[in-house]
């Protein structure tokens, strides 16, 4: 098949049909952040981190096909102060302090959270699961990217022990009726601590290690 | 990208799984000498997958259980005691050649392992060969896939997976047989669900419901044992339907008229009333499978370990010749490789009749070749297996003395009580390890081992991939890596036995023994370095330095002498031990997702409590038959022995059939299996025994 010319930050690039703009821009060496995207994990445009103005509309990169002619603009302004929220909210609702590259990310958009308010207690108020031998959840780090559901079920495991509840400030990621992971079908393949970005989901012997006792 | 970590850790070393065949990349983290964290590599094999093995299951590196320096006991019934490694070897090679000397070379009998390197696994039967003398070398491939290198190297010429990971999702149709293989395989059993989700049509013949047959599209539930007449009749309704490849068979198979002779009562309804199976889904499956634009077969113990595992793969291999599925990509035969090497150890020639790259101890000019090669005459009286070699413990002519590296007979061979009283009437017993285990006790000399993360060299994995190590700590103590043992031993026999000369011995790393591995086998590896693995995937065979290796095997002809497949009558014999009277239901034997065989890894990790005691599957009729309750504990009693378990009442059994894992030596599942051995393969009949069922 052919290729698709696009233009991307100035730059023309001959993009295969089937890619997304993230997938064009990362090829040109252009860096477009994201969130909720993995490579393997086939998650997308959840996080809205990665959006990108093509012609005048914001589009999320990782979710919209190149198209021929396509010209965007992965920076400027309007693109920026989008982030910039994003991020506000992210770190409002959620403890980022072991995700070193969200925390990047904030000082590079000049992200702010203080100025929407106190942190929102939703999520960073759930307790710690530590219900197997072999990992930890600790949910008040996460920031609801879908990556692990994805990785649990249709993505590679096959398995959905994980499931999505709620909305709003209260959605997050739990097990059905909220099992204890065993009895919800976990294998423990640990493929969701593999994808995990922001440290949420994290191996009992790393936690034991870090907290310097007996592993 | 790195991930969120808690804790920065001293170094990231990237090595491979110890645990399967599947032989998945891995990153391990590590802080204060201990690894924190496990985490999976993009690319091929496993493709940013783990399980749980792989990724909480290598406590058993940092154990108390390790064995850190050698031990000698110097007379029987004296104690084990601590000694240094130059004591410890010339104890060892002094005996050995002691008994070599006065019974003769074939009274020893060396067990490679298939989860030692490649390197070490070459050494091994080097010392053999050369330094002893004697085809006496085997590895525990022999309880697995035996049947399956007898029968794809005798109809096919090459026995491997004939199709590679990266093609399960090129496959339109998957037939999968005696392999539980989410459990067993996690990450290709992850990946066959998800091709059978994107449109692959998925069977399983199995006679448990295991996890991949709730994926499945058919699930042919099949009696124990059954299988011939099962993939028999499905290869006879293609040729009487019309439904068979035709071209290939006249072009590239030979050996049809026999074939068909030997098929002949396998009619749709015969198979029928003798595999519990209807015709129509027989017929079904059939049609599915040949009439896929490419369709493989993956296998694994269920089909293998059988008194007549031979003709179980024998009927695959046929099935898969008469529907022209072999030698495209997606389209093979593929049989699912236990170990994290057990694919390299048989490439290595740790086997009684083949030489390294298979070449056959048979044969006068390949005999030649290696004694030029080793500087010394090469034995010609064949070589015994693993099974027939313990048999013959206590016997006039029998082995005398074994040397064994990374096995566990006690727990891992049938009918225990018989290994241990073998192992006790041996004169002399090395053990050379990484843990302590159940066979340890009977050891004269015990040679601590470096484990998977404390030494140099390649493991090959279930699609034929070389893949380097790396070390990620020094060995425990005084233990060495077994190349590094196993050169030095080959020093001591060489001179002592004055075989060949001590300088063939000298290798000052594990790379140079493979050096001598690609001199010895240019065809299947002559093309591979470790300085190329570094950076390279690469898959034997591969004889140039310039190829990646070939993928799919037989795409332009088969390699045996014809260059044609070889289709053979599979016939169908019961099990050598029928259910009935005092005995009346069949017990099965293999895996859990979260145990690996003998238990001595697994149960020395963090995976024990995820699993701790032994659970037997038993449906819920014979449950209610014999007053069984679920959780309740149980007796599950043979001719040769009783284990006590938990009895976990589920439809995954069917009825008449009980199952237990293999992992738990103190309640042994061995106890109870049955010593009827293959007549081919040798391999034992771990899926079928008769037991009896009690409440405890």
């Amino acid at each position: 098949m052919s290729r698709v010319a696009v233009v991307i930050d100035g730059l023309l690039v001959q993009a295969e049909p089937d890619w997304t703009v993230l997938e064009a821009a990362r090829s040109a060496g252009v860096e477009i952040p994201t969130l909720c995207h993995h490579e393997r994990t086939g998650t997308e445009g959840i996080c809205r981190l990665c959006m990108v103005e093509v012609a005048g509309r914001m589009e999320p990169a990782c979710a919209t096909r190149v198209r021929p002619g396509m010209v965007v603009n992965t920076r400027g302004a309007a693109v920026e102060q989008l982030r910039r929220t994003v991020l506000e909210l992210v770190a409002l609702e959620t403890n980022v302090e072991y995700d070193d590259e969200l925390s990047g990310w904030m000082e590079e958009y000049g992200a702010d959270p203080t100025r929407w308010g106190e942190p929102l207690a939703g999520r960073r108020q759930r307790k710690p699961l530590a219900d197997n031998p072999f990992f930890v959840r600790e949910y008040d780090k996460c920031y609801n990217c879908r990556r692990c559901l994805d990785a649990c079920g249709e993505g590679i495991q096959g398995v959905w022990a994980l499931a999505f509840t709620g909305r709003g400030a209260e959605a997050g990621v739990t097990t059905t009726f909220d099992l204890e992971l065993a009895e919800a079908g976990c294998i423990f393949c640990g493929n969701c601590v593999e994808v995990c970005p922001t440290g949420a989901l994290v191996p009992l012997e790393e936690l034991r290690a870090a907290k310097g006792g007996p592993s | 990208m790195t991930p969120p970590l808690r804790l920065e850790p001293d170094r990231v070393v990237s090595t491979v799984c110890p645990y399967c065949g599947v032989g998945c990349r891995v990153d391990l983290y590590v802080k204060n000498e201990r690894v924190y964290r496990v985490m999976a590599h993009g690319g091929p094999p496993n493709y940013g997958a783990l399980c749980v093995k792989g990724r909480f299951g290598l406590g058993f590196l940092h154990h108390p259980d390790r064995l850190t320096t050698p031990l000698i006991r110097r007379r029987k019934g004296g104690e084990l005691e601590p000694v240094g490694w130059r004591e410890a070897l010339d104890f060892a090679a002094e005996r050995l050649a002691w008994v070599a000397a006065k019974h003769g070379p074939d009274s020893l009998y060396f067990i490679s392992s298939a989860k030692a390197t490649n390197e070490a696994n070459y050494l091994m039967q080097k010392l053999a060969r050369a330094a002893v003398g004697t085809h006496n070398v085997d590895h525990c491939a022999r309880l697995c896939h035996s049947s399956s290198t007898a029968a794809l190297s005798r109809s096919l010429g090459s026995a491997a997976m004939s199709n590679t990971i990266e093609e399960i999702p090129l496959s339109d149709v998957i037939l999968v047989t005696g392999s539980n293989t989410v459990e067993t395989h996690p990450v290709i059993g992850a990946m066959i669900k998800k091709a059978a989700r994107n449109g692959a049509y998925l069977i399983v013949a199995d006679p448990r419901r295991v996890g991949l047959a709730e994926s499945a599209h058919l699930w042919l539930r099949l009696k124990p044992g059954s299988d011939p007449v099962l993939f028999g009749a499905m290869a006879r309704w293609l040729v009487e339907s019309g439904h068979y490849d035709r071209a290939f068979v006249e072009e590239r198979a030979e050996g049809f008229d026999e074939w068909w002779a030997s098929v002949r009562e396998y009619t749709l309804e015969f198979a029928e009333s003798a595999t519990g199976v209807p015709a129509e889904k027989i017929r079904a499956a059939a049609e599915r499978y040949a009439a896929a634009g490419a369709a493989a077969i993956y296998w694994a113990m269920g089909i293998t370990q059988h008194s007549h595992g031979v003709a179980n793969v024998q009927a695959l291999v046929n099935l898969a010749v008469l529907a022209g599925q072999l030698g495209k990509p997606g389209s093979g035969l593929n049989p699912l490789r236990g170990q994290n090497n057990v694919q390299g150890a048989g490439d290595m020639g740790a086997l009684p009749n083949v030489y390294p790259g298979y070449q056959p101890t048979a044969n006068a000019a390949v005999r030649e070749r290696w004694g030029r090669l080793w500087g010394t005459p090469q034995p010609e009286t064949a070589g015994i297996t693993m099974t027939e070699a313990l048999e013959s413990i206590g016997r006039p002519g029998g082995v005398r003395a074994v040397y064994l590296m990374g096995e566990d007979p006690v727990t891992s061979e049938p009918y225990q009580e018989h290994v241990r009283a073998a192992l006790a009437q041996l004169d002399f017993l090395v053990v050379q390890d990484i843990l302590k285990n159940e066979t340890y006790p009977y050891a004269d000399v015990v040679l601590p081992a470096a484990s998977f993360a404390e030494k140099n060299g390649t493991f090959t994995n279930t699609d034929r991939r070389v893949q380097l190590l790396r070390p990620v700590f020094e060995p425990p103590g005084r233990a060495r890596p077994d190349v590094w043992i196993l050169a030095r031993m080959g020093t001591r026999l060489a001179r002592l036995l004055n075989r060949g000369s001590a300088a063939s011995w000298e290798y000052p790393n594990a790379a140079a023994v493979w050096e001598e591995v690609r001199r010895a086998a240019p065809e299947m590896f002559g093309g591979i370095s470790h300085a190329r693995l570094e950076h390279e995937n690469l898959r034997w065979p591969c004889a140039s330095e310039s190829s990646p290796g070939v993928s799919v095997l037989f795409t332009d002809g088969f390699a045996t002498p014809s260059g044609r497949a070889r289709l053979l009558p599979a016939p169908w014999n019961p099990p050598a031990e029928q259910p009935g009277g005092e005995y009346p239901l069949l017990l099965s034997t293999g895996r859990v997702l979260y145990h690996w065989h003998g238990g001595a890894l697994s149960r020395r990790s963090a995976l024990s409590e995820a699993y701790p005691t032994l659970k037997v599957e038993v449906n819920p009729a014979d449950a209610e038959r014999y007053g069984v309750r679920d959780g309740a504990a149980v007796w599950l009693v043979s001719r040769r022995g009783r284990i006590r378990a938990v009895a976990w009442v589920t439809e995954r059994a069917p009825e008449g059939v009980v199952f237990a894992p293999i992992h738990f030596a103190e309640e042994a599942a061995n106890r109870l299996t049955n010593n009827a051995y293959d007549p081919v393969s040798k391999i034992p009949e771990y899926k079928a025994a008769a037991v009896r069922l009690e409440p405890a």
